[in-house]
């Protein structure tokens, strides 16, 4: 420790040094700078209470910078309401989701013993599939129900905890009793024992703990319990196995392929000493698209994801597994671009009118493609001193933005309502198996639901509708489509058919397959199909009636709602639809962006305009000038021939003033770049070779 | 290396005989193959030439000749050929002088298309190439070129229509493949391959056979010292200064982006070539100047305005622990309190980091990590990264990594990334890894000549003249053993196809195993038992003396990482002292 010491106060000391050392915490090198008169030397960290409003606005002035102080509050403000209010929302599903496995495991927990299993470790082996965080979600929530009752706690364990047999029995130890004394009871529960001193691996020690704390049930987690060891494993089961009669154990194993592959690793000695009963956690998936629904679809919602911004979400969770925390967190990701850096974010703030400054905001406004859109499609309407008045009155204009974001979040509420709708029909009509929310939503922020096919099955299907499952269908039809006065009257006809009509099935319309007759004739020897309409009864016919009108209004209804969400006027401001903040900040492409920088290095040295155009010359960098040699090599590389090239590149263009031991210089340093990126490494096959260890693009 | 064919060109001597009868290549060329396109070329060769013209009418030769200047100049705009005025006329560069061989070879490629039509992109390539240089050959002869446009590109029309068909016409263009044995297209060359997908380059480049690269070695070349190198690198001016402080400039912006990051849970990591010690600096001064600045307007009284920790870490600098990383935070959290005993293991520190975390007021500001490339070899292993997930997933804690390699990524299974929970940022920084990496050092271990690193001769001498007398005797007994055993591997040495690495190399295979040198160290009384004899090596070993590695058989194999000279001259004074 002292050695630490002193390393951090030579860290203090000089900035220079600083640069060789492996760890230091880190000093400002001109003290003028950081505040007032406080002791150069390292302090005692204590804190008074630091007002926690210090901090409490990291967003930065926008609009050129002229951003007022109140007005950024409100936005950061505007955030963190919207942020939370999502949060909780996806907390209460994710908490939903696991509860049933939850319940199930602490009753097997509760109900199992030693006893029970004639001797066995009760083990519950929990398959989780690529749904990885659900099992630290399910032992946390574990955890808290059994320190709660003070019936016991859950020890997890992790690979990395079990390096070999002595530390993993130590790691138990530690776990067991931090989890409910913290550390230092545990310290304290270690030396101040009464006999002689035990170490501590020294399963004595658990033991002593269990019986001082009555515990009835200590669950110990193994998390990724296919990457343990299966030695250590197997020794760390059969010494837990004889130590089953004064330490009440529980096991649970997560396990990420499958109960097979997991028993046929460990030897048939240790399987013997388990037994128990398997636990499944449903795939990450389902929960993904139901905390979408969730922050989409609800009919409070403010502020939505465009179709980019969707899709690259989906993307994300279908191409590579993901856990429902990290989705979530890729949606407050793009929450937080939102309001972090549009200045307009603020008129989604509830009191925004009175804080905003008005001249600056309108300005912005003004600045919108989408207003300017609008703006054009009025003159050509002919609307000219609508226009103006827009363009000149800041007044008019907020008022009348207010109005349009108004109308344009309830227009996506509304397009969020059809989306259900058709989820909804999709399942009842059981058109499709599976269908998912994000696949809706993605086409209907596109503007495209109109032309998908589950569309097109849905409005079929209506036609052919009998009327008990018309009479549930007009249940799940949102209010948005209903509150018309035509929507009243089809309804109102609808009950008076069913009052009259007294036969016992339902009504079917004249669309019903029963109600056509397929002819077949020979006529010259070929077999004509002609379909006919039996005449229906009068019942029958009044309800093809109200079908056919049902049908027009719906799809009327639903035309005029599923616009394209950025054809709203404004939209900039309610719809978040960029790909890129999102895609570049979580799906980073390192190696491309190290090959970029490489193979065109004035992409980011925005440099003196002539130079760009050369391909190689002795005006790029000399990493870069040795990467696409590189490049053009072979497998193997004869570094001879590498600096003779590179050596050329420079002769030719600075003749005689190149200075061949700079160029060397160089050449060392761009070598040694390369070889540090794994591009190159030492080759045996020859003399003064290296081979070549990426390829561009690949 | 296409660019420069262009401007080069014109007056490029050793073309001139070529120029005379290009035209007439061409004619005849085209004759023949105008002739017999229509009749029974195989489907294959017109597939690749679906949309040439067959019939000579001037409105077709128009219309195609309209064609292929653009087909050049999509040429031109991938290989984005430089401006006219960049020529160097007089100095024969040796990107020409590939180009040359190019040519040659390109126009083996499309004589002998019949075995080799396979692949497509060397015959695009070849095309190109030839096409060039039928253009320039054209105008050659004619400098005022007052001949008009279509006189230029009529001809190039017929010799870009006819390569493909050429496999009869190799009589009209014996030049161009003098002095090449007929053999031989299987050769390896080291001119690019044309625009091939990526996945085929590499299986291109990585097909069986011997390597095909020329033996000539860095013998000659007189490599740098520490000293040199240094040197050079201290009088050369970065002529992108500027550039590279409007790029860092650039990244310095986005700090309050960082900031609410931080604020908002996530962790950074910085990726992108070029080191980003100096962005880092400049982030935890920033933090320090923000945080201190936020106190003083808000909370002008409390004397108590604390400074974020700031925790950093160096990578690549040798040793450092993840342990000590630990530690090191403990103490940035806890100050004078620490307790005196953290325990070794860093499960443990950090667990004691984490408790004293939780202990803590929930209104003391968060501790800011920065790892300076959290990658470097130290930080890599597996569990190393893990036990860094879990400091990042703690709450309070800040971490900023920075990571170099490309292939980062690679290192976080899902488990991590999600305690990572990062948010990544390209910062390419194009600022030189000089704090990182002995460049030196790398570049000799890249060669396999670390040994220069030792100071050569007189810095083993040096050494040696401090040893004991037993030790100087088991150095002269290891080079008398290594020279004798070089002096046998020599001559296989020279039967070899590469013997041309010579001394420089030589100690590299030559080397004598452990026991064999401990036996005969026994034999002539310089140490009595193992220990004994451990003890000298390890005196050796830590002035880099020798060299040891585990051949196939995992015997430990000893050498000495001097050029055989060198230990002569070494053996030639110890013998004589």
């Amino acid at each position: 420790m002292d050695a630490v010491l002193l390393e951090l106060d030579a860290g203090a000391a000089s900035k220079d040094g600083s640069q060789s050392q492996g760890v230091y915490i880190y000093r400002p090198a001109d003290k003028i700078k950081s505040s007032g008169e406080r002791p150069t030397k390292r302090r005692k960290v204590t804190r008074t209470n630091v007002p926690k409003a210090a901090n409490s606005r990291p967003f930065v002035s926008l609009l050129n910078g002229d951003e007022e102080a109140k007005s950024i509050e409100l936005r950061y403000r505007t955030y963190q309401q919207f942020w939370s209010a999502q949060e909780a929302k996806i907390k209460g599903i994710l908490d939903d989701v696991d509860s049933e496995v939850l319940t199930n495991v602490l009753s097997f927990v509760r109900s199992t013993s030693p006893q029970t299993y004639d001797g066995c470790i009760p083990a519950a082996l929990v398959t989780v599939g690529s749904n990885v965080s659900s099992l630290g979600r399910l032992l946390t929530r574990l955890n808290g129900q059994l320190t709660t009752t003070g019936e016991g706690g859950v020890i997890v364990l992790e690979s990395g905890d079990a390096p070999n047999l002595k530390t993993t029995l130590k790691n138990i130890i530690r776990f067991g009793i931090t989890n409910t004394e913290g550390n230092e009871g545990y310290q304290s529960f270690v030396t101040d024992r009464e006999g002689p001193r035990v170490l501590g691996y020294d399963l004595d020690l658990l033991a002593e703990y269990v019986k001082r704390k009555e515990v009835k049930k200590l669950v110990l987690a193994f998390r990724d319990s296919e990457a343990f060891d299966p030695g250590i494993l197997a020794d760390l089961l059969s010494l837990l196995s004889s130590w089953l009669d004064r330490i009440p154990l529980t096991l649970i194993f997560g396990i990420s392929t499958s109960v097979e592959l997991f028993e046929g690793r460990l030897p048939r000695s240790t399987v013997a000493l388990l037994r128990g009963r398997y636990f499944e956690i449903h795939e990450a998936s389902n929960c993904v698209d139901r905390i979408y629904g969730r922050i989409q679809a609800e009919q409070d919602g403010k502020f939505w994801l465009g179709r980019n911004i969707t899709s690259v979400l989906f993307e994300k969770s279908s191409d590579s597994f993901q856990t429902p925390e990290a989705f979530s967190r890729t949606v407050k990701y793009a929450y937080m671009s939102h309001f972090f850096a549009n200045p307009l974010s603020v008129l989604l703030a509830d009191d925004a009118a009175t804080t905003i400054q008005r001249d600056k905001v309108c300005e912005a406004l003004r600045n919108l493609p989408s207003f300017r859109r609008h703006c054009e499609d009025t003159l050509e309407e002919g609307c000219a001193e609508q226009v103006r008045k827009l363009l000149d009155d800041d007044a008019f204009l907020l008022e009348q933005s207010a109005q349009w974001l108004k109308s344009g979040q309830q227009k996506m509420r509304d397009i969020f309502q059809c989306v259900d709708m058709v989820q909804r029909a999709l399942k009842q009509f059981n058109i499709v198996k599976k269908s998912s929310i994000s696949d809706l939503s993605i086409r209907a922020l596109a503007g495209e639901l109109q032309t998908s096919a589950s569309y097109e099955d849905i409005l079929r299907a209506i036609r052919t509708l009998d009327s008990d499952q018309m009479k549930l269908f007009a249940m799940i039809l949102p209010d948005t489509l209903t509150d018309s006065s035509d929507f009243a009257q089809i309804q109102a006809d609808f009950g008076a058919l069913l009052q009259v009509y007294k036969g016992t099935g339902p009504l079917k319309s004249g669309y019903d397959k029963q109600h056509s007759i397929v002819a077949t004739t020979v006529v010259q020897q070929r077999v004509k199909l002609s379909k006919a309409k039996v005449k229906l009864p009068k019942e029958n016919a009044e309800f093809t009636n109200i079908i056919d009108r049902f049908y027009a209004l719906l799809e009327a209804r639903l035309e005029e709602i599923l616009i394209r969400p950025n054809d709203l006027v404004l939209h900039e401001i309610f719809l978040l639809d960029m790909r890129n903040p999102l895609k570049e900040v979580f799906s980073p492409r390192p190696r491309f962006a190290v090959e970029r920088a490489l193979s065109s290095p004035f992409d980011y040295l925005i440099s003196s305009p002539g130079s760009s155009t050369v391909k190689v010359s002795a005006h790029q960098p000399a990493a870069a000038i040795l990467y696409q040699l590189y490049l053009e090599s072979g497998s193997l590389v004869n570094v001879h021939d590498l600096w003779q090239a590179f050596y050329a590149v420079f002769e030719s263009e600075q003749g005689s003033s190149c200075d061949e031991r700079t160029a060397m210089a160089l050449f060392y340093r761009a070598l040694s770049d390369l070889k540090a990126l794994g591009m190159m490494k030492s080759s045996r096959k020859k003399v003064d070779h290296v081979s070549k260890t990426a390829w561009m693009g690949l | 290396m296409q660019p420069d064919t262009d401007e080069a060109r014109p007056v490029s001597t050793p073309k001139r005989p070529r120029t005379t009868d290009a035209p007439t290549n061409g004619a005849v060329n085209g004759h023949v193959a105008r002739e017999k396109t229509p009749e029974g070329t195989p489907a294959k060769k017109i597939k690749s030439t679906p949309k040439k013209p067959t019939a000579d009418t001037p409105a077709a030769l128009k219309a195609s000749g309209l064609k292929t200047p653009t087909h050049k100049n999509k040429a031109k705009a991938l290989f984005s050929t430089p401006t006219k005025q960049t020529a160097a006329p007089d100095t024969p560069t040796k990107a020409r002088n590939a180009d040359r061989s190019a040519k040659k070879k390109s126009a083996r490629l499309l004589l002998e298309q019949d075995e080799d039509e396979i692949w497509d992109g060397a015959d695009r390539l070849a095309e190109e190439i030839l096409q060039d240089d039928d253009d320039t050959a054209l105008q050659e002869p004619t400098p005022a070129n007052s001949a008009t446009n279509e006189d230029g590109v009529v001809p190039s029309v017929e010799a870009g229509s006819e390569e493909p068909a050429a496999g009869d016409a190799a009589a009209p263009t014996p030049k161009r493949r003098a002095g090449r044995p007929k053999g031989a297209k299987n050769k390896r060359s080291p001119t690019p391959e044309g625009d091939l997908p990526a996945h085929e380059r590499y299986f291109f480049q990585n097909r069986a056979g011997p390597p095909r690269t020329s033996n000539s070695n860095l013998s000659k070349v007189n490599l740098l010292t520490h000293e040199e190198y240094f040197e050079k690198m201290a009088q050369w001016v970065d002529p992108f200064q500027e550039e590279k402080a409007l790029l860092l400039d650039l990244h310095c912006r986005s700090f309050p982006q960082w900031d609410f990051e931080f604020d908002q849970g996530f962790n950074i990591c910085l990726y992108g070539y070029g080191s980003k010690r100096r962005l880092l600096q400049e982030f935890a001064d920033w933090q320090y100047r923000r945080h201190s600045h936020d106190n003083e307007d808000d909370d002008t009284t409390s004397t108590a305005a604390s400074p974020p920790s700031v925790v950093i870490v160096n990578g690549h600098t040798p040793g450092v622990s993840i342990r000590s990383i630990f530690a090191t935070i403990v103490t940035a959290v806890l100050g004078a309190d620490i307790p005196s005993k953290m325990g070794s293991q860093p499960q443990e520190v950090l667990e004691l980091l984490q408790s004293s975390l939780n202990a803590r007021d929930s209104d003391s500001p968060p501790i800011t990590v920065l790892i300076n490339s959290i990658d470097a070899p130290s930080l890599r292993r597996a569990t190393n990264q893990a036990l860094l997930a879990r400091l990042a997933a703690t709450p309070q804690i800040n971490l900023l990594a920075t990571a170099d390699t490309p292939n980062v990524l690679l290192m976080w299974d899902l488990n991590l990334r999600d305690q990572f929970n990062f948010v990544f940022h390209d910062c390419t920084t194009f600022a030189s890894f000089d704090a990182e990496f002995d460049v030196v050092e790398e570049v000799s271990a890249l060669l396999g000549r670390k040994g220069q690193r030792v100071g050569g001769k007189e810095g083993v001498e040096f050494v040696l003249k401090s040893l004991p007398e037993n030790a100087r005797n088991l150095y002269q007994l290891l080079l008398t053993e290594l020279l004798s055993a070089s002096d046998e591997g020599h001559l296989s040495d020279d039967e070899g196809e590469d013997g041309g690495g010579g001394g420089a190399r030589g100690e590299d295979a030559a080397g004598i195993e452990f026991r064999a040198l401990y036996q005969k160290a026994a034999e002539e009384f310089i140490a009595s038992s193992e220990m004994m004899f451990r003890t000298l090596l390890k005196e050796f070993h830590d002035h880099q003396m020798i060299t040891s590695r585990m051949d196939a058989s995992g015997m430990e194999i000893l050498g000495v990482p001097l050029a055989r000279e060198e230990m002569e001259g070494v053996l030639e004074d110890l013998v004589l002292a």
